[in-house]
């Protein structure tokens, strides 16, 4: 704890060298040596050595020159690095969603923020600092996210970040990488209440949104004799999206639902981002066609608690319906953890998002995609990291470890795709974080 | 449709309401107020459905008073009997809905006229006899069906009420009730969660059903506490202190000693389970099981416990893994087990299509026999009145119907219909409507 | 092998792709209700690639075409329910008295069980309505019964638009007495109606102005530009409506509030409007003859609320004997199952021929939808939607044997399994996963009002009304 203590008033003290002297040329380098790199694509480096210096990887190889100026850490044979993971769509920070909400005077007519249409809302501006996701989420491996909003049908933009606990309030990376959207009703009653009024009501925004846009152009091409526009901060806050600067992140899981989307896309013509998209298969094809992207979700299902059970357990007699049952119940299991291998088979470009998944679940499921889920462990690191990476539009800056990446990667104890395997040091956009070590036996 | 069609149509429908008017012998309006006509009648020439004793060809059934008194091929009718000639009808005795809550709800949306479920969880005192409406609007619309008597219960809380039997004919409870107090309802405890709404998580279900139990169990064992003290003190009340009155416990006593039964709704394949084991807790007790959807899934533990169940078929399936068939069959599989199943439809306003319960019954496995029973005899037999109804028998009270073909058929028609020895006018609202607006006359704006 | 179980897997789950398919049959020996001429018995009836294309005696079935023996059963058009609310995701967008935008076309939920429980009963195409919380509630979609397709498949291809309209209690319930909304009223009612068609006028004008101006002012002939007006998903709708694009089907009980709808529609020049439940549509038969406006009602229901209390099961006899075309509809996920059953109720009630009680459940409902070219009967050219039954379909004791659409067999009484469900939570065991999909969802079940008479609160949920 002292440690972690000294290490925060380290970094801190660091930082604000740094935020004064950011770009001064003489700042030192880091190094790791005697470590093993892993790189997105699977590949790795035993032995390795990593530079970075002003944020920015400078040297990754076996046999490296390390800097004079260099604080080098000697990771004796045993550290893994990996490249940070990136969470494509986060809820960490988020303020939560406010419950004691009342019914509006017309609940048809409740006014864009009763109705969940928030558009303008910027994690940047409401970010929880504290929360406790910020910090955990590195010990996970996480360097990078893009943040999102909690709330109903349009709660916000996504902002990317670069996550370092309290400070990633300060590490701001992009703002308005996209606006989150999703099938939410509008919280108790009030309009939208159903999905086919979320449809409507997004028609109905584009509308709106198009001809504000509009009398805005004819306002500022004429010098007299017209109307001046009513400033909207929400539907101003849909122009990228409807001018296609800006996807959507459509937070969708159904068939039926991603069908939706597709329609309301060849309608409004908007790009779109699939979040979570646990059903997201059965529309590869058409996924891939359209060129959407998918942020998926590994809240994957329990395994079905029969599977485990001994046979002769005092358990009830497996009549033939409860064998039919069970081997539909088996197939949608299978079937829905093998969402992101069939995805990645059809060709569509799968990154990842917690989406408001647990941090704790993470490991755990990772590790049953592996074990059940078709995917091998390159392919698991490749989707937390530099897909995500080129999905937010980050190809080539975030996702890898590589001469001029942003130096954002973890270190490890282990493999991470193996038990018990921890995070040492956290390095993000150049800063690094040390964690204590919990104990084996705990 | 083309014109002649149209005019042939309304030629049709014309001729057939001045036949009704003739029919009937007078006006709509007048029919409102028509009395049935209790005395002696003798239906003649009919294919008889006694139900217990086979099917009397060219039968004869003598009705006097509110007793049937003669039935067979062969019967000497006196003079002064009013004859109804039956040639190509067929009587069958009328038929019982064993559950139901008609002449207790009047409109299900109108507050004021729902009297089935009273306020509390404990309730063996309220009595569904005491708030049987006699001018429901709905009775005549069911009994001109053929249904002539029913079941009628409370239906809220644990223990809900007693459950009555009444005649669908008569002035005030008093004068229709077979049984004032036919049953004790009884909504067992589910150890299933409700549905969308309940948040509780498993254990907190499982608990509250535990705690359900007990509460039930513990107020059971008060009322045989209850009922031995009473009994004791009865028997010698000399040099005892009187008890207290307890309404409660009081109703709880015809219970205990198993003069009338429990009914138990429970529709949950564990919670069928779950009953039978507890029931054997109470072996002087008498037992109905209702409802019984995932019956078809334990019909052998049932029948092995010997308890009898009423049961309808027009419902989706329990589960949404369930076959289509099921609830048609649901009666069939019972059967087949050995348990004695009667028709309940849980109905109101509907309870006239209690015999389209009883065929699909028929259709998917019952048999047209069974089914006959089901919706006659066998609830007679559950309910202990079986010296009264639910046959063509002499003896029986005279609640029969004479119809034009299988009443289970809605193809065919009800033509007449007695109801204790009464000969019941053949009008309902759904009657005096047609009667009234088929041929409406007035002009068009 | 692992490849060979997702080959396997991926067969499974994606029927989407077979789902249109057309097919071919050759029903043979049949007694035919053709509905559009008589009864034929010993006939056979030849459908290929989805369609009727022969009826006849001693059809000899084309190459790879199957053969199904029916002597002895009857074949008739598949049913149609004009009032259906299973296979949604939501039925009712309860919070405006308005809500023309909404559609159900976008509420499709493909996997509803009860769409395989409705086939078993015969049915092969229903009307997916809105609920009836709003007086002018969502658009509706006519379905086929293409059970295992994606939600865009079970569109019935050509079939009109149509929209829900409510009268009476359920929308003064829910938006005067619960919300403190207009309407509370039936008085309130017409005028909300009136309110909202005088807007659209009003807005089709104005928007046609700014759309012409806008023009004119890219093509240099107009110097200022115009101000916009934002096309209105909701009055677009009611514009269409005006224009006869939609056709109306409005929830409707007592014979007044059916009148005035009427007198509206004639002020408003609307024409083609089928009035659903209409329990007293009855009493005012004679001028819904002359008015040419359709009812589509329950065979029995009544007394469940006061507006239904002064009802009889006779009604559809009535209106069918005064020239009223009528249909019988289920409005519940369980009538639904037997529409044959409720259509002989018309034959119990009041002596509907048996030809007329079978058009009610038939051509009736498919002329309200305005499908009645497509399907309802069976003759060439219609589409291959039939079912076969072991007994004459009005009869009790008459069982489905097997539904097809578009010639394709969905529904086979003999290879009836247990467990139909398409799509099955893998968390879930048996025993967990023993209720229905609508209790444990809590959207809606397949009756009309339900969106609109539970309310969430606070503290949970709350029944409104009773």
């Amino acid at each position: 704890m002292k440690k972690t203590a000294r290490l925060i008033v380290f970094c801190f003290a660091f930082l604000m060298v740094c935020s004064l002297q950011g770009w001064s040329q003489s700042s030192p380098a880091e190094a790791f040596k005697n470590v093993t790199i892993h790189t997105s694509d699977g590949n790795s480096i035993e032995g390795g050595t990593i530079v970075w210096r002003n944020g920015v990887i400078t040297d990754v190889d076996k046999n490296v020159d390390i800097p004079f100026d260099a604080y080098v850490r000697d990771g004796g044979d045993s550290l893994h690095v990996y490249p940070g993971f990136i969470d494509g769509h986060a809820l960490w920070g988020s303020p939560d969603i406010d419950e004691d909400i009342e019914t509006p005077g017309e609940p048809g007519n409740p006014g864009y923020g009763r109705a969940g249409i928030q558009p303008e809302r910027k994690p940047s501006e409401l970010l929880q600092a504290d929360s406790k996701a910020l910090s955990e989420a590195p010990k996970e491996g996480f360097t990078t996210a893009a943040l999102g909003l909690k709330g109903q049908m349009l709660p916000g933009q996504v902002d990317l970040f670069f996550i370092n606990g309290k400070k990633t309030e300060d590490l701001l990376l992009e703002q308005g990488v996209g606006v989150t959207a999703q099938f939410e009703e509008a919280q108790g009653q009030a309009y939208p209440s159903t999905t086919m009024g979320i449809m409507s009501q997004l028609r109905q925004l584009f509308n709106d949104t198009k001809a504000l846009q509009q009398q805005e152009q004819y306002f500022a091409s004429v010098s007299s004799n017209y109307p001046a526009p009513k400033q909207n901060k929400v539907l101003q806050a849909l122009y990228p999206v409807m001018d296609k600067q800006q996807p959507f992140y459509f937070v969708v899981d159904t068939e039926e639902n991603i069908e939706r989307i597709f329609q309301l896309q060849d309608e409004l013509g908007f790009e779109v981002v699939i979040v979570s998209g646990k059903e997201a298969y059965k529309k590869a094809e058409e996924l891939k066609q359209r060129e959407i992207p998918v942020l998926a979700s590994i809240d994957l299902p329990e395994e079905p608690k029969w599977r485990s059970e001994e046979e002769d357990e005092d358990q009830p007699e497996i009549t033939e319906e409860i064998r039919i049952f069970r081997d539909k119940q088996e197939a949608a299991y299978k079937a829905d953890i093998q969402n992101i291998a069939k995805l990645i088979d059809s060709g569509v470009k799968v990154g990842f998002a917690s989406n408001g998944l647990e941090l704790s679940e993470i490991n755990k499921n990772l590790m049953t995609l592996k074990e059940d889920g078709d995917l091998e462990d390159e392919e698991i690191l490749q989707m937390l990291t530099q897909s995500t990476a080129d999905i937010l539009g980050y190809s080539n800056q975030l996702g890898n470890i590589d001469e001029g990446r942003i130096a954002s990667f973890t270190v490890f104890t282990k493999p991470f795709m193996e038990e018990k395997a921890q995070a040492l040091y956290s390095i993000t956009d150049g800063n690094l974080t040390e964690f204590e070590q919990e104990s084996s036996e705990e | 449709m083309k014109d002649t069609e149209i005019i042939m149509t309304y030629l049709k429908s014309t001729i057939i309401a001045c036949l009704l008017v003739l029919f009937w012998g007078m006006s709509a309006e007048a029919q409102i107020t028509q009395k049935a006509k209790i005395g002696k009648f003798a239906i003649t020439n009919a294919t008889v459905h006694t139900v217990t004793n086979g099917v009397i060809e060219n039968g004869t059934v003598l009705i006097r008073g509110e007793k049937i008194v003669e039935v067979g091929s062969d019967v000497n009718i006196p003079a002064e009997y009013e004859q109804i000639d039956a040639s190509g009808k067929y009587v069958y005795p009328g038929f019982f809905d064993a559950g139901t809550q008609l002449g207790l709800q009047e409109i299900g949306a109108v507050a004021v006229t729902n009297d089935q479920a009273e306020l509390g969880d404990f309730n063996p005192h309220v009595r569904a006899f005491t708030a049987i409406n006699p001018s429901s609007v709905n009775i005549p619309v069911t009994r001109v069906n053929g249904v002539t008597h029913v079941i009628s219960m409370p239906v809220s809380g644990r223990l809900a009420g007693k459950a009555t039997l009444i005649d669908l004919y008569g002035y005030s409870p008093d004068s229709m009730a077979v049984s004032p107090n036919a049953g004790l309802h009884l909504n067992w405890p589910t150890s299933k969660k409700g549905g969308w709404w309940d948040d509780r998580s498993d254990e907190e279900v499982a608990k509250e059903y535990k705690e359900d139990l007990k509460k039930l169990n513990d107020f059971i064992s008060r009322a045989q506490f209850y009922d031995k003290m009473m009994t004791d003190f009865e028997n010698n009340p000399n040099n005892k202190q009187q008890p207290d009155m307890d309404e409660k416990m009081q109703a709880m006593r015809e219970v205990v000693k198993g003069e009338i039964p429990v009914i138990i709704s429970v529709d949950a394949k564990n919670d069928i389970l779950d009953v039978i084991e507890w029931t054997e807790n109470y072996p002087d007790m008498q037992f109905v099981l209702a409802g019984v959807r995932d019956g078809w899934r334990v019909a052998d533990e049932i029948a092995e416990a010997g308890l009898p169940c009423l049961v309808s078929t027009l419902y989706t399936p329990e589960r949404d893994y369930d076959n289509y068939q099921r609830p048609y069959q649901n009666p069939g599989k019972l059967h087949a087990a050995g348990v004695k199943v009667a028709i309940a439809t849980g109905g109101v306003e509907n309870v006239r299509n209690a015999p389209y319960h009883a065929g699909f019954a028929a259709s998917y496995g019952l048999g047209k026999k069974e089914a006959l029973k089901a919706i006659t005899i066998n609830a007679a037999e559950i309910f202990g009145v079986s010296d009264k109804l639910g046959s063509i028998e002499e003896g029986k009270q005279a609640n029969l119907f004479i119809a034009d073909g299988d009443p289970f058929e809605p193809m065919n028609h009800i033509t007449d219909v007695f109801i204790r020895g009464n000969k019941i006018p053949m009008v309902s609202r759904h009657i005096q409507l047609y009667q009234q607006y088929l041929d409406r006359g007035a002009k068009t704006n | 092998m692992k490849k060979l179980f997702l080959l396997i897997l991926t067969f499974c789950f994606s029927l989407t792709g077979f789902a249109q398919e057309k097919g071919s049959v050759l029903i043979k020996d049949g007694t035919l209700i053709t509905i559009a001429n008589g009864n034929m018995s010993n006939t056979d009836l030849l459908i290929e690639d989805g369609l009727i294309t022969e009826i006849g005696e001693d059809i000899s079935a084309p190459r790879g075409v199957e053969t199904v023996d029916a002597s002895g059963k009857y074949v008739m058009p598949g049913i149609i329910d004009a009032h259906s609310h299973i296979a949604g995701v939501d039925i009712n967008e309860w919070t405006n008295p308005v809500t023309a935008e909404v559609s159900m076309e976008e509420s499709i939920n493909p996997n509803d069980i009860n769409i395989y429980w409705a086939l078993a009963g015969g049915v092969t195409s229903i009307h997916l309505m809105h609920g009836s919380a709003n007086v002018i509630g969502g658009q509706n979609e006519t379905l086929k019964l293409r059970y295992g397709s994606g939600m865009n498949e079970m569109r019935f291809e050509g079939a009109p638009r149509t929209i829900k309209f409510a009268l009476g209690e359920n929308p003064t319930r829910v938006h005067g007495q619960g919300f403190d909304v207009q309407p509370r009223t039936r008085m309130g009612v017409e005028q909300v109606i009136r309110d909202h068609f005088d807007a659209s006028i009003d807005y089709q004008r104005n928007r046609q102005e700014y759309l012409d101006a806008k023009q004119a002012y890219e093509d240099g002939t107009r110097s200022t530009p115009p101000v916009p007006v934002a096309k209105n998903e909701r009055l677009e709708v009611l514009v269409d409506i005006l224009e006869g694009e939609v056709l109306v089907h409005t929830h409707s009980y007592r014979a007044d509030e059916i009148t005035m709808l009427m007198r509206v529609f004639n002020d408003y020049g609307i024409e083609d409007y089928t009035f659903q439940h209409a329990n007293e549509a009855f009493k005012v038969a004679p001028e819904l003859k002359k008015n040419g406006a359709y009812t589509s009602v329950f065979a029995d229901w009544w007394a469940y609320k006061f507006e239904v209390y002064y009802s009889t099961a006779y009604n559809a006899s009535i209106l069918n004997a005064n020239g009223v075309k009528n249909s019988i509809n289920s409005d519940s996920g369980e009538l639904i199952r037997h529409l044959n059953h409720e259509a002989s109720k018309a034959v119990h009630y009041g002596n509907t021929s048996k030809q007329d009680a079978l058009k009610m459940i038939t051509i009736n409902p498919a002329a309200q939808l305005g499908i009645d070219e497509k399907v309802g009967t069976l003759e060439v050219g219609k589409h291959g939607d039939v079912a076969i039954w072991d007994g004459h379909p009005l009869s009790i004791y008459s069982k489905t044997l097997k539904t097809y659409v578009d010639g394709k067999k969905y529904f086979d009484r003999a290879e009836d399994a247990d467990d139909m469900r398409l799509k099955v939570d893998a968390e879930q065991d048996f025993e967990e996963a023993s209720g229905r999909w609508y209790n444990e969802n809590g959207r809606h079940s397949e009756t009309c009002l339900r969106g609109a008479e539970i309310r969430f609160s606070k503290n949970g949920m709350k029944l409104q009304g009773n």
